[in-house]
């Protein structure tokens, strides 16, 4: 066997290919200096093609770089077997090795017809170039608009925050903002990514997630006013939460914004208070004349009944219709100073249903009196409403007594300038069918200048003299009118006899007596 | 026994001006009662009147111009205020307003008809002859 395949390779019978070339010196030379270059430099490229697929594992395709460096290795291999053999005469070695190369080489043709879709697809570095820059911008617009919105977000004086709802129902903060931060004295840190009920304690986190629960289920916004007892003290908020959805259309998010309006609370308050301390005021004066003639007729009675029975001249009726007129003047009395007393108390009682009728007649009781010593008529019209409107009763005694003084200093006015003026109609109607409560209020003063109609209820605006009124009666009767459903609006009309002034009128929604109520009236 | 002094009361609240009318009846004074200022004057050029009792606040004409018309018309007339309410800008206190004295409500009887009986004796209230 040995000797089958020294046989099969016995290369005797060749003569080396340097015959060919009759040994000259300078072509074999030239031979295998560029067949021997040839080899190295396809020696070399493999190295630098495994180093380069070495160093960059990144690249897919390197399988392809080894099959090329195999090939160029084969073909350097076939130059140095030409430099052997123009001595040696292996030309069976060599054709193998030959044949080896055609094989490598068929092998990496047909790998890189068949990889050429894969191959042209790659992009090249412009591309990536090119790609990259366009990420950049687009990763430094985002970048501005995050900006903006953080901008927003961060430096926004509403306070503002973002819920997110668990897919159980529960809700977690996902971040306020500075703002909020300072109007409520909560820590950001403490809130974000943590559960309302965690974060805000009971009592806090009941009181906001019932709106957030009616945000989450309606999801439609939500827009109502709160008080909050927070770590910065009690605050008012007025608060708006807009549901987010997801794809499914599900509530998966609360934002939130709420303004501080405590301040402006306050002040609503105070300025009520003061125009209710101004009016009692102008009230004292009469107030005194009113309480000075009961007492003065319980005085000159009781002498009187006291002389007789002195003189022994008792007389058992005169005694009892003396006693009953000196306790008619106490209730007279009592009456008196329970309204003073409830006018002057700030009025922080809840809102109730109740008669506007009878709520009209107690403010005209308080100033009945003074106008008629002023020369002022006063005629009533009211009548019974079925239903009640809903407020404080209070309140609306005060915008009711507000409209009266200024129906009076309308009258004085006019007056003064020699005019002839001096009735006030108040009236009451309820309308059954569209269920309203009407009052009116209308004087005879001569009326407002129609260029300044439409400013009278903005607050501050006066038409009186500087210290005479504050100008923030009609505006807070607005509000509070306002408060309760209701409208109020002036008007200048035309009286009969050719008089003139103005026409208040108050709109108040009337809610039916509930049966309960019904039965309690009837009984 | 001499003719009984006569006053004329200004007060438009009817229950004190019947009960004065009572007890100066009773303490001997003939009364004659006016629900305002206009009544008043009317009443006085009807029958004139020794002194007058008015009220400050009053529809129609008050108080206080009810004795600037009465001054008009009988300068020496002697005038007792009964008021509940004695505002600051009123110049009552004046002395061009004498004989005038201010009692405040409510009023002591007895005090009106000591008061009634001094400005009536005092020679600078007489406004008739005794």
């Amino acid at each position: 066997m040995a000797m089958g395949l020294e046989s099969g390779w016995d290369a005797s019978d060749f003569v080396p290919h340097g015959v060919c070339l009759l040994w000259r010196t300078d072509i074999l030379a030239l031979h295998v200096a560029a067949d021997v270059l040839t080899g190295l430099s396809y020696f070399s490229i493999p190295l630098a093609l495994l180093y380069f697929v070495h160093r960059r594992r990144d690249i897919e395709l390197g399988w392809v770089a080894l099959l090329f460096a195999l090939f160029i290795v084969a073909c350097g291999s076939t130059h140095f077997f030409s430099v052997w053999t123009l001595w040696n005469a292996d030309y069976v070695t060599e054709g193998v090795v030959k044949a080896f190369t055609a094989l490598v080489s068929l092998l990496t043709a047909a790998t890189l017809w068949v990889l050429m879709p894969r191959l042209l697809a790659l992009p090249s570095p412009r591309q990536l170039a090119e790609a990259n820059a366009a990420l950049h911008r687009e990763i430094e617009i985002r970048k501005q608009a995050e900006q903006r919105y953080a901008g927003f977000f961060n430096n926004l004086d509403e306070a503002l925050f973002i819920v997110s709802i668990q897919p159980d129902g529960q809700f977690v903060f996902d971040a306020i903002n500075p703002a909020l931060a300072r109007a409520t004295g909560l820590d950001p840190e403490q809130l974000r990514g943590r559960p309302v009920t965690e974060a805000l304690g009971h009592e806090l986190a009941g009181s906001v997630m019932a709106h957030y629960a009616e945000c989450r289920d309606g999801g439609v916004p939500v827009d109502y006013e709160e008080v909050l007892d927070l770590p910065a003290g009690r605050r008012d908020f007025h608060t708006v939460l807009v549901p987010v959805r997801d794809a499914d259309g599900r509530v998966v998010q609360i934002l939130g914004s709420g303004r501080d309006i405590t301040d402006r609370k306050r002040f609503q308050e105070d300025a009520v208070q003061t125009t209710k301390m101004a009016t009692l005021g102008t009230l004292a004066a009469g107030m005194a004349h009113e309480m000075s003639q009961p007492l003065n007729v319980i005085r000159l009675w009781t002498e009187n009944m006291l002389t007789r029975l002195r003189d022994g001249a008792v007389d058992s009726d005169r005694i009892e219709r003396a006693m009953t007129l000196v306790i008619n003047q106490t209730e007279r009395m009592g009456k008196l100073i329970d309204h003073v007393r409830m006018f002057g108390r700030r009025d922080d009682g809840g809102y109730c249903g109740f008669a506007p009728g009878e709520t009209v007649r107690n403010a005209l009781d308080l100033v009945r009196h003074q106008y008629e010593l002023e020369n002022i008529a006063l005629f009533e019209d009211v009548a019974p409403v079925s239903g009640e409107v809903r407020g404080r009763p209070l309140q609306l005694e005060q915008v009711v007594l507000n409209l009266l003084s200024n129906a009076r200093d309308a009258i004085q006015a006019r007056r003064a300038a020699g005019g002839d003026a001096g009735r006030i109609d108040v009236v009451v109607q309820g309308d059954a069918t569209l269920d309203f409560a009407v009052i009116q209020v209308t004087d005879d003063g001569g009326g407002i200048d129609s260029a300044i109609l439409p400013r009278i209820f903005d607050p501050f605006f006066t038409t009186k003299d500087v210290g005479s009124g504050t100008g923030l009666g009609l505006s807070i009767g607005y509000g509070i009118i306002d408060s309760m459903n209701g409208r109020i609006e002036a008007v200048n009309v035309e009286l009969d006899g050719g008089r003139r002034g103005v026409c208040f009128t108050i709109t108040l929604p009337v809610q039916p007596l509930s049966l309960q109520d019904r039965e309690l009236s009837h009984a | 026994m001499p003719e009984p002094f006569h006053i004329l009361v200004a007060e438009d609240e009817a229950l004190a001006a019947l009960a004065l009318e009572d007890f100066l009846s009773i303490k001997g004074f003939r009364v004659t009662l006016a629900g305002d200022g206009i009544e008043a004057l009317e009443r006085f050029a009807e029958d004139p009147a020794d002194l007058l009792i008015t009220d400050l606040r009053m529809p129609r004409m008050d108080g206080h111009a009810l004795i600037r018309a009465m001054r008009e018309r009988c300068a020496n007339l002697p005038v007792l205020v009964m008021t509940g309410f004695l505002t600051h800008d009123s110049d009552l206190t004046h002395e061009r307003w004498k004989p005038l004295e201010i009692l405040s409500k409510p009023v002591n009887p007895q005090t009106i008809v000591s008061t009634l009986k001094r400005m009536l004796e005092s020679p600078q209230g007489q406004s008739r002859e005794a």
